[in-house]
């Protein structure tokens, strides 16, 4: 992966945007962005009654003296939004492989492509980011966190040169990254959730420490409507488990089916915990996922 | 059931391969992807219908079994035994003639003779040989002795039904020329019988009739013929004749030329015949056409519908004209009267040569200075030269011994002169004329063709001879007179038979004939050879026969042909009598052993299966394609609204 994922171009379209936290997380250090907390910067927000104990230094004097009751002045507290972009770096993302596929269609690459793009965004937002490729529980590779837009050349090297690899227990992984990053921020996870012990606990306990977390749903072409015929053996790039089928018409129609399933039951997970979830083919062009679909779920402005 | 080839039976064992490559293709090829998640649900979702599952999996391999044993049974070649009429040897004699287009039996009898011979076909022993003859009017071997049922069976759809009268002679010998050598034979007789009695025949092996037909209900015109009466003119006789067992009541209707002349109702008896006598004709026609129809109100049928139209050509004899010119010669005048082919008139030498016209110019111990440009008998010319240098006179001489009559000469036919006796005669020489009678000093009677007339001579004075009082003069007259009369090119009593050869006599100036059937079609004749063997006499009709000379059309003569057949227009069904009086045996009960051979169906049940296979075998492998429906389906339905 030695060629660049951007270009300029898009690179300047990527500059525009900016990553949205619905719910937004206490910054650790002064940042960009409006907290829910008061704070101590020096734009305006509200006033409120004073209560005993209040610092005196923050009662509205002139207030007082026209009114002659006590009110506190608040102001806006602005701070950093810590964003953490999960790339599942497992063997399932090496797909479809050389030879059995279109190259443009490599989940991976996709990944890649996607996540450093958001990652980007949020350096240049100002924004406390880290990018971690999942390989499982103690293996799992970061970089950062880091702020500032100087940081951006550097992070495209790092997410350029990641490969996938392993066979990934994601729960595992997950809640290992939960444990280690415990600063609570926006969680962007892409994966293609092919995980046989399921993902969802791990989410859980992404929630669970107060991230707020986004899916981006990774599936090749060939996963969703696959070129195959006959009598197979189907081998697991992942885990090296077979499946034997014979794929006749009925067969590929019922597996359409149950992939679509698949994604519906997902879906439905993902409203029930309010995690954003997007489902993207990696054969239409990733711009199209950053700039529309995330805008509309509102996972970027 | 039984097999004719039980080694084909052997080809069984080709299942061993197919059940092997279907094992070695249940070796799975190994393909990579990217997580087997979705697969193993799936599998798991089929679980619930596994026993089904599992039989669909070797559903092809079934049908495959299925086929090869359809087709090994098939190339086995199985077959029923079944009872049948033939074994052995046979020859398989199938009735083609006119009584054949009764349908008194759906549609004909014929076809109802060749569909019992294709059943015997089909239940032909694998050792069974069988000819299939075609009786018409000529017989005809179809198919050779064979066991090959294909051959057989393609025989017996290519026969044609013929409106002939069959020759049982020639068809019962060919028959029996199968005979030799053969252990066990037997005739076949597919007829509705009319095979006659008086066939002087020996048979061998056996011989069976079937009979075939079950009505003899027919009206037939059974003769029609034309005569010329001197007193009444032209006149028609009909015979109607009706061979059922009910009096039928029938419509006679006479077209003349093609335009409808008479249309009467008769009734005629079971059994009997009617004559009519059609009289107070027109003047003149050639071409009478008769048809019997049923009237509306009557629901006898009619099955036989070829003998219910005949043909007829009336041809009247014309009398030619004839002038004697003699001063007195009974004899002559008297020969010439009795033939009923001239009207004889008498001229008087001394007021010289009438100047009307006639067809023969009789002159006798006198002639005119100029030839008159007709046919010329001279009977004892004078001494001094003819006109036109016609023959140089000699003297007379009496060395009158005949030494002999010309052979092979129409106008010598049936001409005896050992008993003639003539005094004497002139010596007369002519390069154009043949000597007929030849006596020792020279031509006694002489005869030729001289600048387009014809001309015979008899140098001598009939007082003379004894010529007039013997049997010679008048056939010589007679002759003569048939020579001098331009002669007929058809020489046709009445009509012809269907299937009868008519003789052409062509006229030496006809280049070409032509003759022309009823249904238009014409036979050529290059008219190089004095008679012309017209055989195509297979429909009914009137033939038309036209002769050219170079290219132009000079004279148009007629036949008819007609069924006349009292053998063929009676349908009843009879026995089959042979020469030797016995009866065939009859033929009902099938008594020999038949083999049915049923492989096209085994070979048609594999074709099935087959075709089966090839659609579920396509049903279940769609073609292959990335970008199916499905893509695309599955990130534009998970989009929130």
């Amino acid at each position: 992966m030695s060629e660049r994922l951007f270009d300029e171009k898009t690179l300047r379209q990527l500059d525009q945007l900016s990553l949205i936290a619905n719910r937004v997380r206490a910054g650790v250090m002064k940042g960009e962005r409006r907290s829910v907390r008061r704070g101590t910067s020096l734009e305006f927000a509200d006033y409120r009654n004073y209560a005993r104990g209040d610092d005196l230094r923050r009662v509205d004097w002139n207030v007082f003296a026209r009114l002659e009751r006590p009110f506190i002045k608040l102001f806006e507290e602005e701070e950093d939004l810590s964003v953490h972009v999960l790339i599942d770096a497992s063997a399932s993302m090496d797909f479809p492989r050389e030879g059995e596929g279109e190259a443009a269609h490599h989940k991976f690459r996709f990944a890649q492509r996607v996540g450093a793009a958001l990652a980007y965004i949020g350096l240049a937002n100002g924004d406390n980011v880290a990018v971690t490729a999942l390989y499982g529980a103690g293996l799992n590779v970061t970089w950062g966190a880091h702020r500032g837009r100087g940081r951006s050349l550097a992070l495209l090297d790092y997410i350029a040169a990641l490969k996938p690899a392993g066979n990934l227990d994601l729960v595992a992984a997950l809640r290992d990254y939960a444990m280690r990053f415990s600063r609570p921020g926006l969680c962007l996870f892409i994966s293609d959730l092919l995980a046989p012990n399921g993902w969802q606990d791990g989410i859980t306990a992404l929630q669970g420490i107060g991230h707020e977390v986004a899916i981006i749903h990774l599936l090749s072409p060939e996963e969703i409507d696959p070129p195959l015929v006959g009598d197979l053996q189907l081998v697991d790039v992942e885990s090296g488990a077979t499946a034997d089928v014979t794929i006749d018409a009925p067969m590929r129609q019922m597996y359409v089916q149950r992939l679509l399933a698949w994604r519906d039951e997902i879906t439905a997970h993902c409203r029930k915990r309010g995690i954003h979830y997007a489902t993207v083919e990696t054969g239409s062009p990733w711009e199209t996922l950053i700039m529309s679909e995330l805008r509309r779920l509102g996972v970027l402005r | 059931m039984s097999f004719l080839a039980p080694l084909g039976l052997l080809l069984s064992l080709l299942a061993v391969p197919i059940i092997l490559l279907y094992m070695l293709r249940l070796r799975r090829r190994e393909v990579q992807v990217s997580s087997t998640l979705l697969w193993r649900q799936l599998l798991q979702d089929r679980e619930a219908n596994a026993p089904w599952q599992r039989l669909r999996r070797n559903l092809l391999l079934l049908l495959q079994l299925l086929i090869l044993a359809a087709l090994v049974l098939a190339l086995a070649r199985p077959y029923s035994e079944v009872p049948t009429l033939t074994s052995g040897r046979t020859a398989l004699l199938i009735d083609a003639s006119a009584s054949m287009n009764a349908t008194d039996v759906q549609p004909n009898r014929f076809e109802a003779a060749r569909r019992f011979a294709l059943e015997i076909v089909d239940t032909l022993g694998d050792d069974d040989n069988v000819a299939i003859i075609r009786v018409a009017e000529s017989a005809e071997v179809l198919e050779n002795y064979t066991s090959d049922r294909t051959q057989l069976r393609a025989a017996l759809e290519r026969m044609t039904l013929s409106k002939g009268i069959p020759d049982w002679n020639a068809a019962l010998t060919l028959a029996a020329a199968g005979a030799q050598g053969a252990e066990k034979f037997t005739i076949l007789l597919l007829s509705d019988g009319g095979v006659p009695a008086n066939l002087d025949l020996t048979l061998y092996g056996e011989v069976r009739h079937v009979p075939i037909g079950s009505s003899a209900q027919n009206v037939a015109i059974s003769a029609l013929a034309t005569a010329d009466d001197p007193v009444r003119g032209a006149q028609i006789y009909a015979r109607l004749t009706n061979y059922g067992d009910q009096a039928a009541d029938v419509i006679f209707s006479l077209n003349l030329d093609g335009t409808l002349h008479s249309a009467a109702p008769y009734q005629i008896a079971a059994n009997s015949y009617l004559d009519l006598t059609m009289s107070e004709l027109p003047a003149e026609f050639r071409r009478v056409e008769a048809q019997l129809t049923r009237p509306a109100s009557s629901t006898l049928p009619d099955h036989l519908s070829i003998d219910d139209t005949a043909y007829a050509v009336y041809a009247p004899v014309i009398a030619g004209r004839t002038v004697v010119m003699t001063k007195g010669n009974a004899f002559l005048e008297r020969g010439l009267a009795a033939l009923n082919a001239w009207q004889v008139y008498r001229g008087d030498p001394d007021r010289g040569l009438p100047s009307e016209r006639y067809d023969l110019y009789v002159f006798d111990g006198w002639l005119p200075t100029t030839l008159p440009d007709s046919n010329i008998l001279i009977v004892n010319p004078p001494p001094d030269l003819p006109p036109n240098n016609l023959y140089s006179v000699g003297g007379m001489t009496n060395q009158t011994q005949i030494i002999r009559v010309l052979p092979d000469d129409p106008r010598t036919r049936y001409l005896r002169f050992n008993d003639v006796n003539v005094r004497v005669f002139r010596q007369i020489r002519a390069e154009w004329a043949e000597t007929l009678v030849e006596a020792a000093g020279g031509a006694l009677v002489l005869a030729g063709e001289f600048e387009g007339r014809r001309i015979a001579i008899l140098p001598f004075n009939l007082l003379d001879s004894d010529l007039p009082l013997k049997i010679a003069y008048p056939i010589l007259l007679a002759n003569l007179t048939a020579w001098y009369k331009t002669p007929r090119a058809l020489n046709l009593e009445g009509s012809a038979q269907i299937g009868q050869t008519v003789v052409i006599q062509p006229p030496p100036e006809a280049d070409v004939v032509r003759v022309i059937r009823p249904d238009g079609a014409a036979t050529t004749f290059r008219a190089d050879q004095p008679l012309l063997i017209y055989a195509e006499t297979l429909q009914t009709g009137i033939y038309s026969v036209d002769m050219y000379s170079g290219e132009s059309l000079f004279r148009q003569e007629f036949f008819a042909v007609n069924l006349f057949s009292e053998s063929e227009s009676n349908i009843v069904p009879r026995a089959v009598q042979l020469g030797s009086g016995a009866d065939a045996a009859a033929a009902e009960a099938p008594q020999e052993i038949g083999q049915r051979e049923f492989w096209s169906l085994l070979a048609l049940i594999g074709l099935a299966i087959l075709a089966l296979e090839w659609f579920i075998y396509h049903r279940r492998l769609g073609a292959p394609r990335l970008r199916g429906a499905a893509a695309g389906k599955f990130s534009r339905t998970a989009r929130r609204p």
